[in-house]
């Protein structure tokens, strides 16, 4: 059975990154385990009296199950989340869906690409690249200005271990919107290497923009890999909000290799939304 | 398979109450608690509403927290048994026990759950679960007891284990084989009478092909009215959403039925809403129903013919209304 009562956790810490976003700091309380969780997997976090949510680890669950998660200022849970302070108690289950897969040394050099918050999935999936140290890494971060990119400090470690490709969409003094997308061919040319692995997350328009991007140059489908955002309820595939045609992302994703997701993407009729390239 | 005679519906009825809470139909229509003295009379056909609510709850508590610590609300139901449920809600119930084989809330109630399957011998309006192999006949590994009216009494076929041990200590009579004849003669001769199913099996065969344009979709989208008539009386559908609740210094979660057929069903709290166009949602509904890439993972279709969809939609886009539209648009 899978319940959906969420176990006792603790606000532990925080510290504010970048526009309306800050890193919260938990841990479980009462000895309670989990098993350990993949780079790119998710927990539900509960904020009792506002409701439960969807966050990824930034920083994996350590042995005293202590984590962190970047929090981006959006909804109503998210807002009552921001009002508390450390030694708030709140309700988290988890791990769940699926992580990235672990690179193996065939796949490099690894491309990683991240718009806005989208960098928050990526980050333990960084980490574990650097550790492995299998070959060149490099990471275009895409954000809509300045003040929008999160994860500073992160990107500061990283410095001098990966190939670091900021794009600001939106900065003084430049005209033009500017987005990973329309940077790709520079920063390859720039960095030298064809992605033996991809990994990204970001807009969904601007990943599959992106996809089709790097297939046209050659690259294998099969090495891309994506983390899909859905609102959700339950995280155990019955709720039905994270549908992805026959599939629910919590159970099948969030992350989905480029040649399933383009087959559960398919359908007859398609978001009249425009498509959102920026980050 | 054993067959037993039974005079009376009551004497089940009775039977059954010295162990259980009875929920029966009165009538053909509605679902009520039956006095086991007293039972209602008992009809074959659908009822408005499907058993669906018995398993799965139209909202319930999942848990309470205190300011300290989670309790899980597990519903911890008294045994009972639900006399009169048809062969096409039957499938439909066993497909919500593969769908929330790992769901403690639904396990809870469906364990304490006795099934007794009532058969039809005429179609109901709007029906067609011969379509999608879910009636009239009970199928096999749905119930626990079935019901068949023959003359002025019924066939009482047992139909599980738990149905064997629910009726022991009651006196029946072996059915004679004429018995069991006329129930086949009368489910064949229910499955001549269905009105002809070939705007469904085309449409399926459409849906499948991926060959209704976007544009059918998109109209059907403009008829719907997001009412959630069809979600809520579809007896295999079962998307939920959660709230929290707070009342003297209580909190608590529930979960409510919910509709994809919603605008914000799946809309994020930043706005990206991956259905945001109304047809895509009719599409999804319909996909859900009776794509093969579902079928693939349940082993039949999700949907078992009852019609209800047809019978509430205000915006004309039930069952037939849909399948005749897509068939005939690719």
């Amino acid at each position: 059975m899978t319940s959906l009562t969420p176990m006792v956790a603790e606000l532990v810490d925080y510290y504010d990154d970048g526009e309306a976003a800050r890193h919260f700091q938990f841990r479980l309380l009462d000895q309670q385990q989990w098993p350990p969780p993949e780079p790119g997997q998710f927990f539900m976090l509960s904020v009792p009296g506002a409701g439960e949510i969807p966050l990824t680890f930034t920083q994996l669950p350590d042995q005293n199950q202590h984590w962190w998660a970047l929090v981006r200022r959006m909804g109503s849970v998210t807002s009552a989340l921001f009002r508390l302070e450390p030694g708030a108690i709140l309700g988290a289950r988890g791990p769940f869906g699926r992580g990235w897969p672990r690179p193996g040394s065939d796949q490099t050099p690894v491309l990683l690409i991240a718009g806005g918050c989208g960098l928050a999935p990526l980050v333990s999936q960084a980490e574990r690249l650097l550790e492995m140290n299998l070959g060149p890494v490099a990471l275009i971060y895409g954000a809509r200005s300045p003040e929008a990119r999160v994860l500073g400090r992160e990107r500061d470690r990283w410095q001098h271990k990966l190939a670091l490709f900021e794009v600001i969409e939106q900065s003084p003094g430049q005209t033009a919107r500017r987005t990973p997308l329309d940077a790709l061919p520079d920063v390859l040319a720039h960095w030298g290497h064809e992605p033996g692995a991809t990994f990204m997350c970001g807009p969904e328009a601007m990943m599959t923009a992106l996809s089709q991007r790097l297939i046209e140059r050659g690259i294998p489908p099969s090495s891309i890999w994506l983390s899909l955002e859905r609102r959700m309820h339950c995280a155990t595939g019955t709720c039905g909000h994270c549908y992805l045609s026959h599939r629910y992302v919590c159970q099948s994703g969030p992350t989905f290799g480029w040649p399933e997701l383009e087959l559960l993407m398919q359908q007859p009729v398609t978001t009249q939304t425009p498509p959102l390239l920026s980050c | 398979m054993i067959h037993y005679r039974l005079a009376e519906l009551a004497e089940l009825t009775r039977h059954l109450g010295r162990t259980r809470q009875v929920w029966q139909r009165s009538g053909a229509k509605e679902w009520c608690q039956a006095d086991a003295s007293n039972p209602p009379p008992l009809e074959a056909g659908r009822s408005v509403q499907s058993a669906k609510g018995f398993f799965f709850a139209e909202q319930e508590h999942i848990f309470e927290f205190d300011g300290r610590y989670f309790r899980e609300t597990l519903p911890k139901p008294a045994p009972f048994a639900l006399i009169g449920v048809s062969s096409c809600d039957l499938v439909a119930i066993a497909y919500q026990d593969q769908f929330f084989a790992s769901d403690p809330h639904y396990q809870a109630r469906r364990q304490q759950a006795l099934l007794v399957g009532l058969e039809c011998t005429v179609p109901c309006e709007h029906g067609f679960c011969p379509t999608v192999d879910a009636g009239p006949a009970a199928r096999p590994g749905t119930s626990d007891l079935v019901l068949h009216p023959v003359g002025n009494g019924w066939l009482l076929t047992v139909t599980s284990e738990q149905g064997r041990k629910s009726l022991q200590g009651l006196n029946l009579t072996t059915a004679p084989e004429a018995m069991k004849q006329q129930r086949q003669a009368q489910l064949a001769d229910c499955e001549r009478q269905f009105p002809d199913d070939q705007h469904i099996r085309d449409g399926v065969q459409a849906l499948n092909a991926g060959t209704v344009n976007a544009s059918t979709w998109q109209q059907m989208g403009v008829q719907c009215l997001s009412c959630s008539g069809c979600t809520s009386l579809c007896p295999t559908c079962s998307c939920y959403g959660v709230q929290d609740q707070s009342a003297d210094q209580t909190i608590t979660r529930r979960r409510f039925w919910d509709s994809c057929l919603y605008d914000g069903f799946q809309r994020e709290a930043s706005q990206h809403n991956p259905s945001d166009d109304a047809g895509a949602r009719v599409y999804r509904f319909w996909y859900h129903k009776f794509s093969d890439d579902f079928r693939k993972d349940f082993g039949r279709y999700g949907c078992v013919g009852c019609g209800r969809c047809e019978a509430t939609c205000p915006g004309v886009i039930g069952i037939h209304s849909v399948m005749k539209r897509i068939s005939q648009h690719d």
